[in-house]
């Protein structure tokens, strides 16, 4: 705005001062509304359609827009989070267009004004049956993925409690059962989001594998998501080694932790897996379901000073090696030395803390669920009494159908993008109707102008 | 045909519901002499009950639902409405991805809207002149006979689905065996364009005992 005025300043009008004035506002006006038209789209394109691809940009004004994310950072970012319709649509469109809602700008307001020196909070995205809470999930996700955040993302929980083929003995612990298909294929997916995390962040203690196998302390984690990878057998233990060291690490400062887990209300419900002698299994049984059940604590608390020290020394990292050789050159005795030391590695704590703590973020699902009736979808039915006082305290998130001006971009995506080809789709009636017997729902509205 | 008036519970004064909402909104300055006649007509007369699977939506298509009824098993409708919406989707699919990859000259020529590739389809499938069976002296001969457009619609639309039914690998499902079918038949190629020319060529070859219909 500044910048357009200093520029007709530069150019003063040879007209009598007041017309001056006047032109000199029409003008700044009129250049205004122009860089307000073309920001967010091209002109008929703006009700449905932003350009603002980074979700931490999105405001209250981009609301009920679709914006694009390249299809490079779909397959780096979600490999294995979209749901199976959203993937098809990619696949037709050439292109994946996520709908900007409420909900999930909810949920950047308080992610950016988090403390993250305080255990991390936990959010529970709730509503009834197909309004778009797993699509808010992979909004938030995209969201931190771009922020640099270590994104743990479990795309349905249910999968782990139902129709698993394989159960085997846990070798780790004799009551617990392991899942070895679903535990690899989590973990490559794992691999595929999370590369450059795995290099950085190193183990912290020696973890026996089997007779021959093991992993040293210090070695990337890397290391042992290929363990798990290789040895299908030690795929749900290698999970669970994984999901420890990260949460351990967290607060050590060097990387923000997502945990997203979509239908969470599986942890806490009834499996329909059998054991060999046909008696139930109840998730505490299952390693994934117990080790997840971890994380979703609120216990992400930083170790004990003298333990982080610790953990620092034997990390050696390099500011900390200049910072104990000027110390000691400084102050010269030992105890202030070790006074002294401690006391940075508190502000490099604070300083680096600026990268440390969390959130977890999680949604109730009523579709995959087993054995809960089809109405259910508060947090009280859905994850009963031993869930909700697992996760509670917890912000619960309400997402509700598409409201008139959401319903309206949506129509017009679906438009634009040739997918309602039915000549009578394009009028009102079609509209209204498109309206009428999908109530606004947009799974029902999905559904419904699919075969249009 | 004539109209079963034996069997149906209506008299003969009673006529078909008009569901089509468009000359009900019309103001009555708009309407020309026979709309006018029309509704002056439909307001003595009884009208029959509407049967069930017709509907006041505009995306409803009669040689769908008709379709669709053929394709019903055991009186199934749910389960064959929901196939032949994803046949639909799928046809639109697979249309919108060769749209999407095509160069920019070709765009037009790719039609994207399943409705029309349905339609069009069918059209391609329906055969011109059929075969009837007719015994003279003990011998039966396949006799060339003109068809009207009910018959050859009916003729299509079976041929079409029961090539779907046997002709398909175990593990692929209806509506992917459909649209696949489908397309080909809107270009003009596949089994059951090649079934309509053997038809046409066996009542070209049957020529001479055209003289056998009576009819």
């Amino acid at each position: 705005m500044l910048r357009s005025l200093r520029g007709l300043v530069c150019h003063p009008q040879k007209l009598d001062h007041r017309y001056a004035l006047h032109t000199a506002a029409k003008d700044c006006l009129s250049s205004l509304v122009k860089q307000d038209v073309q920001t967010p789209a091209e002109g008929p394109r703006a009700v449905f359609y932003t350009s603002e691809n980074d979700p931490a940009n999105h405001a209250e004004h981009h609301e009920g827009r679709h914006y694009t994310i390249p299809l490079e950072e779909v397959k780096a970012v979600f490999p294995h989070g979209l749901p199976h319709r959203f993937q098809q649509q990619i696949k037709t469109f050439n292109e994946a267009c996520l709908m900007v809602r409420k909900p999930a700008l909810e949920l950047f307001a308080y992610l950016k004004k988090s403390n993250f020196a305080h255990p991390a909070v936990r959010y529970v995205i709730y509503g009834e049956k197909g309004t778009g809470k797993t699509m808010t999930l992979c909004h938030v996700v995209h969201y931190c993925s771009r922020q640099g955040w270590l994104v743990l993302h479990i795309p349905d929980a249910h999968l782990w409690v139902k129709n698993c083929r394989e159960l085997l003995q846990s070798s780790y612990n004799k009551d617990r059962l392991d899942q070895p298909l679903q535990a690899s294929f989590w973990l490559k997916n794992f691999k595929t989001s999370n590369e450059r995390f795995l290099k950085e962040i190193k183990t912290q203690r020696k973890y026996v594998w089997g007779k021959r196998d093991s992993t040293e302390e210090g070695r990337p984690l890397g290391e042992v998501v290929e363990q798990g990878l290789a040895r299908v057998r030690n795929a749900s233990d290698a999970v669970g080694v994984v999901l420890k060291e990260i949460k351990q690490q967290c607060h050590l400062g060097f990387f923000r932790l997502l945990v997203a887990v979509d239908g969470v209300n599986a942890l806490w419900g009834r499996t329909t897996l059998k054991k060999e002698d046909k008696s139930p299994v109840s998730p505490e049984e299952l390693t994934l379901v117990y080790n997840l059940r971890k994380m979703m604590r609120n216990d992400w608390l930083p170790l004990d000073l003298f333990q982080q020290l610790h953990v620092l020394l034997t990390l050696r990292i390099p500011e900390l090696d200049t910072v104990f050789q000027r110390r000691s050159h400084k102050r010269g005795t030992e105890g202030h030395c070790w006074r002294g030391i401690v006391w940075t590695i508190g502000t490099s704590m604070g300083n680096s803390g600026t990268a440390s703590g969390g959130a977890v973020v999680t949604t109730l699902s009523q579709t995959g669920s087993l054995f809960k009736p089809r109405s259910a979808y508060l947090p009280q039915e859905l994850l009963g009494k031993e869930g909700f006082d697992v996760l509670d305290p917890f912000i619960p998130i309400l997402v509700s159908n598409y409201s008139a001006a959401e319903f309206e971009s949506c129509y017009q995506y679906y438009r634009h993008c040739r997918w309602l080809q039915h000549p009578r789709a394009h009028t009102e009636e079609g509209k209204e109707e498109l309206r009428f017997l999908s109530g606004s729902n947009p799974r029902q509205l999905e559904r419904l102008a699919g075969p249009l | 045909r004539l109209t079963p008036v034996r069997w149906s519970r209506y008299g003969p004064s009673y006529l078909e519901p008009d569901v089509s909402k468009e000359l009900y909104q019309k103001p009555l300055e708009e309407l020309s002499e026979e709309e006018k006649e029309k509704l002056k007509l439909r307001a003595v007369h009884p009208i029959k009950a509407a049967p069930p699977s017709v509907s006041t939506s505009v995306f409803s298509d009669p040689m769908i639902s008709k379709f669709t009824n053929m394709m019903m098993k055991n009186g199934n409708k749910v389960l064959a409405r929901s196939l032949m919406s994803q046949t639909l989707e799928a046809i639109k699919r697979k249309q919108l991805e060769k749209y999407h990859k095509a160069p920019e000259g070709e765009k037009e020529t790719i039609e994207c809207n399943p409705y029309v590739i349905f339609h069009q389809a069918l059209k391609n499938c329906q055969p011109i002149i059929g075969l009837s069976s007719i015994t003279r002296g003990g011998k039966t001969y396949q006799v060339p006979v003109p068809l009207n457009d009910s018959r050859k619609r009916f003729l299509a639309m079976k041929w079409l689905i029961t090539e779907c039914r046997e002709n398909k690998h175990r593990r692929t499902l209806m509506p992917e065996k459909l649209s696949q079918e489908l397309l080909q038949a809107f270009n003009n190629e596949g089994p059951i364009i090649k079934k309509k020319h053997v038809l046409h060529k066996m009542a070209e070859a049957n020529r001479a005992y055209a003289h056998f219909r009576w009819w």
